[in-house]
């Protein structure tokens, strides 16, 4: 008798190992997923994930290639502040024009050329010494200048001003600036507006004759025969050049405070800035980055992707990779694999961190961008360089 | 013996575990305040779908230099921004009460001996002139090297000025704008401290559907931003208890005949109608509509809740409701001794323009006292929800949730004998569906 109550409480602890077993599986298995909240902070995410190497260990781009797609990397950091001539530390805005690059800072134009800087201030006639947007018409090669009080182009060593009251231009806040051919586009928050170089036309784009809910505009880019606006609460404007006809791209849900599905659209109606290349549309928000292809929305959050922040400041999309100007560093993506440039604390010295899915890599680096905060970049051929909270760095191609 | 307890012991554990780990869990999401104070119930597609991400959980910091810069050591005067509706607007009796309390605020801290000796000064710009001119003004108030501003009322100007708040890394502080789109930019440079459109509609819509049992309501309200960015709340929570509005119906300011408006209200056969606009066209169109014959009881927001409404509208005012930021008639000594200086300074009583403005000032003036004359560390004291989190002003407790927006308590009025009545809202109901809605469910 006694063997059998034994054998029978056997089977029954087996079972209930068994039983305790499963459901603790199970328990597991259907976890409802973490909220936001229960996230664990990016920082502690990535140290958590990143295995540890040099710069010197991945400039021959082994690792990367094994892993990733061939993202390009830069390194060798040059930094420049007031200290190196220029005339503000914090830099709005950067353009590569040929042999010299042009920066935006808040106190006026800063010439980089031949290995010194020259600044232009309201003195020389630049409209306002903050200087946010810059570009270079490729026609003519004058230099379109946005600044908080009214937009310069700068031609054969003369500033021209325009404003509110000489033009029509429907804002002195000018946000950006893109040259496409002839016309020059600004975003200002008044609505974007559009000039005709040759005829000397300008055209007022805002709530009363475009898709927009406000007049508020942040960003402008051209490609693909279409003209996108960053509308500030509005979306993306896209406005088709051929047919002169405008659509809107708003976050579908239409809640301010989420995004309850992150491929449906445009992640949220505050767009910071737009970009195009390779027939792909790059959308940068506060609250994180869209892509677009013609057909389809992709967004991209900082909580489960290798983007390092939301705060998306101004991108910059070049062939099939684009740059992220964080505020916590400076990001490149091209579709599949992140790579994050930031500064390490109370040091010279940098990190990369290169992100391919879930498998994430630090790299450290003897030379670092100037600041984590970065508000904007360009590149050209092996140069790129970024504008920051805290002065403009130099990066190199590694090869 | 021995496997029995064995067992029992492995079958309490099995049972035990899970069941307190759950408990845990529920626990954990009573605690969880929805954004907004927003009851689970009112959570947008909270019934359907839960959110990729909500945004407004965690703060957004400012990572950008700035707090290691050295403050001026050769300043006469401490430099106090004002952008609002100073002249030329149907705002502008607005803008100037809200002037008026932060130099009321301003001069009490004059008097106190200013920042360390150093008197204050109140630089105001007017947000009313070419197009965006709120974005220009911000621009020559920081030429003007001011360390704060606050500003505005109007919605569009108030958007335009925070996103030039950003680029100019200058803290700013609204007090006069409900727009609950404000403080969704998740631009850390801006607080709010005063309740927004969000916080009165939820209170509107829980008095009239769950206190007052409507269930069929029209709304005409003002066709500008204000209008359509504040009713918006109200028609999601009405839809998201089960009352989808019968009618919503515009009308443009500055109109004075509503007639074709209020037709189309009689046909939709409402038990109840909410204004939503500015005193003067509301208490017009409440006239009008009370001439064409409809006798539905009215509520509106917090701008019916003004002199001039009383004025124009006399005893047909009686019976109507509103939402109001804060309560003029509590017998706080802050407030009343606000209420007294005030009318001594201006010859008047204070609106909430006023009231919200002369907070909002002390709160920047409590920044620089605690944090000296650096933006980026005045920023940081505004917005860590912990320093100034809790403020005790002169229009009740501030309470600051992760957009920076005043979730504080607001109030309900009732116009009675020709006065506005003040009275707290009710709790909010949980109640799940109640409406047309819950009637057609199977």
């Amino acid at each position: 008798m006694k063997k059998v109550i034994t054998k029978i409480s056997l089977r029954i602890t087996i079972l209930a190992i068994v039983i305790l077993a499963g459901s603790f599986l199970g328990f597991k298995l259907v976890k409802k997923p973490l909220t936001s909240e229960e996230y664990p902070k990016t920082d502690q995410r990535i140290s958590d994930k990143y295995s540890q190497g040099s710069l010197e260990e991945s400039s021959n781009r082994e690792g990367i290639t094994k892993d990733t797609k061939p993202m390009p990397l830069y390194g060798n950091w040059q930094t420049f502040t007031k200290k190196n001539g220029l005339p503000a530390d914090k830099a709005y805005c950067v353009r590569i024009d040929g042999d010299r690059v042009l920066v935006g800072t808040s106190a006026g134009l800063a010439v980089y050329e031949n290995d010194k800087w020259r600044t232009y201030t309201v003195e020389d006639g630049l409209a306002h010494p903050g200087v946010l947007s810059i570009d270079v018409s490729e026609l003519t090669g004058d230099v379109w200048i946005g600044t908080l009080g009214g937009l310069n182009r700068w031609s054969a060593g003369r500033f021209e001003t325009f404003n509110q009251f000489n033009s029509g231009l429907a804002n002195d806040v000018i946000y950006t600036v893109i040259c496409d051919g002839k016309d020059v586009w600004v975003a200002t928050g008044g609505g974007a507006g559009s000039y005709d170089t040759y005829t000397g036309q300008w055209g007022i784009y805002t709530e009363r004759n475009a898709p927009m809910h406000e007049p508020w505009t942040y960003g402008v880019c051209a490609g693909g025969g279409k003209i996108f606006i960053a509308a500030w609460g509005g979306g993306v404007i896209e406005y088709t050049t051929k047919t002169q006809l405008f659509r809107d791209y708003i976050d579908p849900d239409g809640e301010m405070e989420i995004d309850l599905f992150t491929d449906d659209g445009v992640i949220h109606d505050i767009t910071t800035g737009v970009t195009y290349a390779d027939d792909i549309l790059w959308v940068a928000t506060y609250f994180g980055l869209s892509r677009y292809d013609g057909t389809r929305w992709k967004g991209y959050l900082d909580h489960d992707t290798g983007l390092i922040s939301n705060f998306i400041n101004f991108l910059k999309a070049n062939g099939p990779v684009v740059w992220l100007c964080t505020d916590m560093g400076l990001c490149s993506f091209d579709g599949e694999t992140w790579v994050t440039y930031q500064k390490k604390e109370n040091s010279m010295e940098g990190k990369i961190l290169i992100t391919n899915g879930d498998d994430t890599k630090e790299i450290a680096s003897s030379t670092s961008i100037a600041h984590e905060f970065v508000i904007g970049v360009d590149t050209q051929d092996d140069v790129i360089w970024i504008s920051t909270s805290k002065g403009v760095s130099r990066g190199e191609l590694l090869k | 013996m021995k496997p029995r307890f064995l067992v029992l012991t492995i079958l309490a554990f099995i049972f035990l575990f899970p069941a307190t780990d759950l408990i845990g869990q529920d626990k954990k999401q009573d605690k969880k305040l929805n954004y907004g104070n927003t009851i689970d119930v009112q959570v947008p597609y909270g019934r359907f779908q839960k959110a990729d991400k909500n945004f407004f959980d965690d703060l957004q910091p400012f990572t950008g230099a700035g707090r290691e810069k050295v403050p001026p050591t050769d300043l006469t005067e401490v430099r106090i921004g004002l952008l609002g509706p100073l002249e030329g607007s149907v705002l502008s009796p607005q803008g100037i009460q809200m002037l008026q309390g932060a130099t009321l605020a301003m001069e009490e801290a004059n008097e106190k001996g200013g920042y360390r000796g150093i008197p204050y000064k109140i630089f105001p710009h007017n947000d009313v002139g070419l197009w965006g001119a709120a974005a220009n003004e911000v621009v020559k108030m920081n030429d003007e090297k001011v360390w704060a501003f606050i500003g505005t009322i109007d919605d569009i100007n108030t958007h335009v000025a925070l996103r030039v708040a950003l680029k100019l890394e200058l803290p700013m502080v609204n007090t006069g704008d409900p727009d609950p789109t404000l403080t969704e930019t998740r631009i850390p440079w801006m607080i709010r401290c005063i309740a927004d459109d969000r916080q009165s509609s939820y209170a509107l819509v829980n008095y009239i559907y769950h206190v007052k049992k409507h269930s069929r309501i029209a709304v005409l309200r003002a066709n500008n931003r204000y209008g359509r960015v504040g009713i918006m709340e109200f028609r999601d929570a009405a839809l998201r208890y089960g009352y989808p509005l019968v009618l919503e119906i515009r009308y443009n300011d500055g109109e004075t005949s509503f007639t074709t408006q209020i037709e189309r209200m009689i046909k939709s056969s409402p038990d109840a109608v909410v204004l939503w606009g500015n005193a003067k066209e509301t208490a017009l169109i409440l006239l009008q509509l009370r001439k064409m014959g409809m006798k539905q009881p009215v509520y509106g927001c917090d701008r019916l809740m003004s002199p001039v409404f009383l004025e124009i509208a006399g005893e047909e005012a009686e019976g109507v409701i509103t939402t109001c930021q804060y309560n003029p008639t509590l017998d706080m000594p802050n407030l009343v001794a606000f209420n007294k200086n005030y009318e001594k300074r201006f010859g008047y009583e204070p609106d909430v323009f006023a009231a919200h403005a002369y907070d909002g000032m002390n709160i920047i003036i409590d920044a620089i006292d605690l944090a000296g004359l650096n933006r980026a560390l005045m920023r940081d004291v505004m917005t860590d929800l912990k320093t100034l989190q809790g403020y005790q002003g002169i229009t009740g407790e501030i309470i600051f949730d992760a957009s920076w927006n005043d979730i504080g308590v607001i109030w309900m009025t009732e116009v009675r004998n020709g006065k506005f009545e003040f009275f707290p809202p009710p709790p909010f109901e949980q109640e799940n569906l109640t409406g047309s809605i819950a009637a057609k469910k199977p």
